[in-house]
């Protein structure tokens, strides 16, 4: 049986009756009229009494069907899809996802797109209210769909629709607002999959609720195949967008150290990146920094041209250790979430370097010790130590960030396994060589046919004869982070490093096109001299000469201190950044057991300040404890607060960041929809226009049947009055009898 | 429309409240367009010339001929047959329906008085009967010019109220007026029509010529009601409600069969008829009759 949109309505049919009511009243409004020729008049009801009857009923009828049949289009009869919907035997499923990633915040007239999607999701409450029982409603937002362990968390799920079930959704909507998260559809759609099962007894709608960002679905496939998915099984599907046009938005999309060896009291440089996503250049913007909670001064930028990303550098001092909060921030805009950007440098009171020297004079730990540290009134944060090779062999060498070698002739396997090892994780190691070295250990120890931590094969030693005939410089470097800073060609300070020997590769030898390998220096005669190489997490950097000014005379230039501080902040950055932590990924760390309990405590920024939740750390395989704050919600600096042994509490911040990629605004049309959702058949609607055509919605309106019933029996109500001479004629009768006098 | 249709049209007859006034404004409208002055004589047909001998009237003398040959001559008319007819008009109650300018009675009656006035004016004999169901007023046919006043009288004093019986009627006009003449029937002829045709057929055997003026209400012919309405009979004791527009056409069927079978058993009996609608003028009904005098007195 059909339901309708507006049952109350229904009371209206009684309308119907108003015909009769108008027949009966005429008959009693008779005109009379004394009439003289009456045999002919009931000659002629004689032969028309049947027939004129039956019209006159017919008419009736069709004026009484008109009136209930327009009754019936206001009241909205809604004719589900499915057969076993059409007699009345199942259930209907409604299913609402609702976006309400942070590009849904986008404001215009006083209202976001969340508000408008809001209001797209009560209308179809009240459509679903109105119509009747064997109704459920779900509604599930794409942060709550569950990802990466979380549990899918709807806010009305298979809710019974009853007499009381709208004031419950207004109630879930008031709660609900756009999220810092860049959540999309495909998780959603998976989990509502997942959550409800096959469903073969209800008929089920998904209303997609989303902005439409041309972002999220530049790669389609997967949300194109669950679609489809949906649709074999029968799934009315409906795409909503709450979107009427493009709005111009600025973003902060990076916040970051750009060099430099991070210490206390240390200048160091940082980038703030934006990124104007608008059609229109933006001028004269003023970036708002904060460190540790105080106002820094702004960053200005005089101009970001449309579509592009301008970065500016600017310049921090901690003086104190520990992890320092520094944040970015924008004025308003469209989108505020991704007007601030956070950052946490986790800044020690000193940097230890390792420095192995096997010679005995240990002239290369010197001169290298010198560079990291020079001392008096300069300071660099760092704190060599010089260590014999023996300290390799069973000492923990993950305090250092970088390890250097230096003239070492040979090492033990262990403690190239723990170098490796070393690197793997994450380490930065910087090989020089000098006249101990031997290319046998080299080659078998930590080349090892290119597994191992050496760059390259070495094939002995070799001199550099000079060329006096030629004016050119003994190094020739390529662009790189640690020659960078003396790069240019009026820096002289690399024209005057001078190398007369130095350990030299095999002739035929060359760097692997598809390896890590890189040469990033060569000398005059085009052999290698400095050559890197990823291994692992960390870097290897290999300087085949000596570091102190023995085959060279680097160790007693001033380029060497700058040189050596480059490398080791080139070195101490691993070779893949840990992932920025976005909003709504969890939050993991591990710790070690003795050091700590496994109470952990999350503090977290919120809406309404900041959110504290307890969890227990467990202690896993690789024994150490491990906690997991499964969900983070807002934008800002997370902190675990770990318990020592002692009873200490050691913090440990996160910054956690909006997707910047989310305040791209850029939308998708309907048609540009279509070209992605090929082949998935589906209704698309504009939500401001939802209402109007909502009957699709929920199953078929055959109002548009009743509409062409209605003009079928409008004009058969036209011919059957015709045919009754209903319709008095325009002008007198034109007389059948000539009214000439004679016959 | 001309002068002397202006004079003929029921519209201006109805203001003109005397009968034997309207009688003579319609006659003399209607003669007046035919020609200038054909009734100059003692009688309406122009037979020959004559040459003028001593005693002749000398408002008789033809001087136009006078004026071309010199000599006198008198014009000669038909003489004067007495022609005597007898005005039969239908009072019953169906002839008191009416929806223009005049009720069918009152059309009736105005042709009636007009024919009279005619017929008197040609110096022949007239006499009136009205009836209904059986004769209300009988005036026997004299030619006196004030004759006209006792069948306007007789007219006058007739109210349509009861059935028509046409038969008996028309059975009372050949005995009432048993010499040769003419018979002019007035009426709606809304009776039995075996009884019409009956007396006919007896008035043709006793050598009457008839004439049957049908006089019908234009609502009557065109049926042009819309709305509910409630019909009663004026001589059927019957009502019916109904939308007359759906009975219309069979209505109108049935009233073209009336027509034809009337016009027919008119033909039938050698009976001239003429049908004649109550918004039209009356020329035709007195064309009819001089037409028909003509033959008569060709007889």
């Amino acid at each position: 049986m059909p339901t309708f949109l507006h049952a109350p309505l229904l009371w209206g049919l009684l309308l119907a009756s108003v015909p009769v009511l108008i027949h009966l009243i005429n008959m009693m409004r008779h005109r009379r009229v004394r009439w003289a020729a009456m045999e002919f008049l009931l000659v002629s009801r004689k032969k028309n009494r049947t027939w004129v009857l039956l019209k006159e009923l017919l008419l009736l009828a069709a004026r009484m069907s008109i009136v209930a049949i327009i009754v019936l289009m206001v009241a909205q009869p809604l004719l589900r899809d499915q057969l076993g919907a059409v007699l009345g035997g199942s259930k209907t499923h409604h299913i609402v996802l609702l976006d309400d990633s942070f590009s849904m915040s986008d404001r215009s007239n006083g209202a976001t797109v969340m508000d408008r999607a809001k209001e797209a999701v009560d209308r179809i409450g009240a459509m679903v209210a109105a119509g009747g029982d064997s109704r459920t409603f779900t509604l599930l937002r794409f942060s709550e769909a569950g990802r990466g362990g979380r549990r899918t968390q709807p806010d009305l799920l298979q809710e019974q629709v009853d007499s009381e079930f709208r004031a419950r959704l207004r109630e879930t909507l008031k709660t609900i607002q756009a999220s810092e998260t860049a959540a999309g559809p495909v998780a959603p759609l998976e989990a509502i999959g997942q959550l409800l099962g096959e469903g073969e007894d209800e008929t089920r709608v998904v209303y997609l609720i989303s902005d439409f960002r041309k972002k999220q679905w530049d790669r389609p496939e997967d949300i194109r195949s669950r679609l489809a998915e949906l649709r074999a099984k029968g799934v009315s599907l409906h795409l909503i967008n709450c979107v009427d046009a493009r709005r111009p938005n600025l973003a902060v999309t990076q916040l970051e150290l750009t060099s430099g060896t991070v210490a206390a009291g240390i200048a160091l440089f940082m980038e703030v990146e934006v990124r104007n996503y608008g059609g229109e250049p933006a001028r004269n913007v003023s970036v708002v920094l904060e460190e540790d909670g105080h106002a820094r001064p702004a960053v200005r930028i005089d101009e970001v041209p449309a579509g592009e990303s301008v970065r500016e550098r600017f310049e921090v001092t901690f003086a104190a250790g520990g992890a320092h909060r520094v944040a970015a921030r924008l004025d308003g805009d469209v989108v505020t979430a991704d007007n601030y950007r956070y950052a946490v440098v986790d800044v020690p009171l000193e940097v230890p370097a390792l420095i192995v020297d096997g010679s005995v004079d240990q002239q290369g730990a010197f001169f290298l010790s010198a560079a990291l540290a020079p001392g008096g009134n300069v300071r660099t944060g760092l704190r060599p130590r010089v260590e014999t090779p023996r300290f390799l062999d069973d000492n923990p060498l993950d305090a250092f960030p970088v390890i250097y070698l230096t003239d070492v002739e040979h090492l033990d396997q262990r403690a190239v396994k723990g170098l490796e090892n070393f690197v793997a994780g994450g380490g930065g190691l910087a090989i020089f060589l000098g006249p101990r070295c031997r290319a046998g250990f080299l080659n078998e120890g930590l080349w090892r046919g290119g597994e191992g931590l050496l760059p390259l094969p070495i094939g002995g030693e070799s001199a550099l004869f000079i060329d006096r005939l030629d004016n050119a410089p003994d190094l020739d470097v390529v662009d790189h982070p640690i020659f960078r800073v003396l790069g240019g060609q009026n820096n002289s300070f690399l024209s005057q490093i001078k190398v007369g020997r130095y350990f030299a590769a095999p002739k035929d030898w060359k760097a692997d096109a598809e390896s890590t390998v890189r040469v990033i220096a060569r000398l005059r005669d085009g052999a290698p001299l400095v050559v890197e190489r990823a291994f692992g997490k960390g870097r290897v950097v290999a300087w085949l000469s000596t570091a102190a000014p023995i085959w060279n005379n680097a160790g007693s230039s001033p380029a060497f201190v700058v040189l050596v501080q480059e490398m080791q902040a080139y070195l101490a950055r691993r070779v893949e950044a840990a992932a920025p932590l976005l909003v709504g990924s969890p939050i993991e760390l591990s710790f070690d057991p003795a050091q700590y309990q496994n109470q952990v405590r999350f503090v977290s920024p919120g809406r309404d300040g900041a959110e504290t939740t307890a969890h227990d750390a467990v202690l896993k395989e690789d024994n150490m404890l491990h906690a997991r704050l499964t969900r983070t919600d807002a934008a800002g600096v997370h902190e675990a607060q770990l318990l020592t042994a002692t009873g200490m509490v050691d913090a440990r911040r996160f910054a956690v960041n909006v997707d910047p990629a989310e305040g791209d605004l850029a939308r998708l049309d309907g048609s540009q929809l279509a070209a992605r959702l090929d082949g998935v058949e589906y209704a698309y609607h504009q939500a401001d226009t939802f209402e109007a055509r909502r009957d699709a919605s929920i199953g078929r309106n055959l109002s548009d049947v009743l509409l062409y019933l209605l003009i079928v029996l409008l004009v058969g109500e036209m011919l059957l009055a015709w045919s009754c001479s209903y319709h008095p004629p325009e002008t007198r009768v034109a007389a059948p009898f000539g009214r000439g006098a004679a016959a | 429309m001309s002068d002397a249709q202006r004079f003929l049209d029921p519209e201006a007859i109805r203001r003109i409240a005397r009968l034997e006034l309207r009688a003579s404004h319609v006659v003399e409208g209607f003669l007046s367009g035919m020609h200038r002055s054909p009734y100059f004589g003692q009688s309406i047909e122009f037979l020959q010339h004559r040459e003028y001998t001593r005693g002749d009237d000398l408002r008789d003398v033809d001087w136009k001929v006078w004026a071309r040959q010199d000599r006198f001559y008198v014009k000669q008319y038909e003489e004067d047959t007495n022609l005597r007819a007898a005005l039969l008009v239908d009072a019953s109650a169906s002839m008191s329906y009416g929806s223009g300018p005049l009720g069918k009675f009152d059309y009736a009656a105005t042709l009636a008085a007009s024919l009279a006035y005619l017929i008197l004016r040609q110096q022949d004999a007239v006499g009136c009967m009205t009836f209904d169901a059986k004769a209300r007023a009988t005036v026997p046919q004299r030619t006196r010019r004030n004759h006209l006043d006792a069948i306007v009288r007789a007219l006058d004093g007739s109210r349509p109220e009861e059935k028509t019986n046409l038969e008996e009627i028309l059975r009372h006009a050949a005995e009432a007026y048993p010499k040769r003449g003419l018979i002019i029937l007035v009426s709606d002829l809304l009776v039995d029509r075996e009884g019409l045709f009956k007396g006919l057929r007896l008035l043709r055997s006793r050598g009457h010529d008839v004439i049957v003026l049908h006089v019908m209400d234009d609502d009557e012919l065109d049926f042009p009601f819309s709305g509910p309405t409630r019909f009663e009979g004026l001589e059927i004791d019957h009502r019916l409600s109904c939308n007359p527009r759906a009975l219309r056409q069979g209505y109108l069927e049935a009233l073209g069969a009336f027509l034809e079978e009337i016009r027919r058993g008119c033909a039938s009996n050698r009976v001239d008829y003429v049908l004649l609608r109550t918004s039209r003028p009356l020329d035709a009904a007195l064309a009819a009759f001089l037409s028909k005098r003509m033959e008569v007195r060709k007889k």
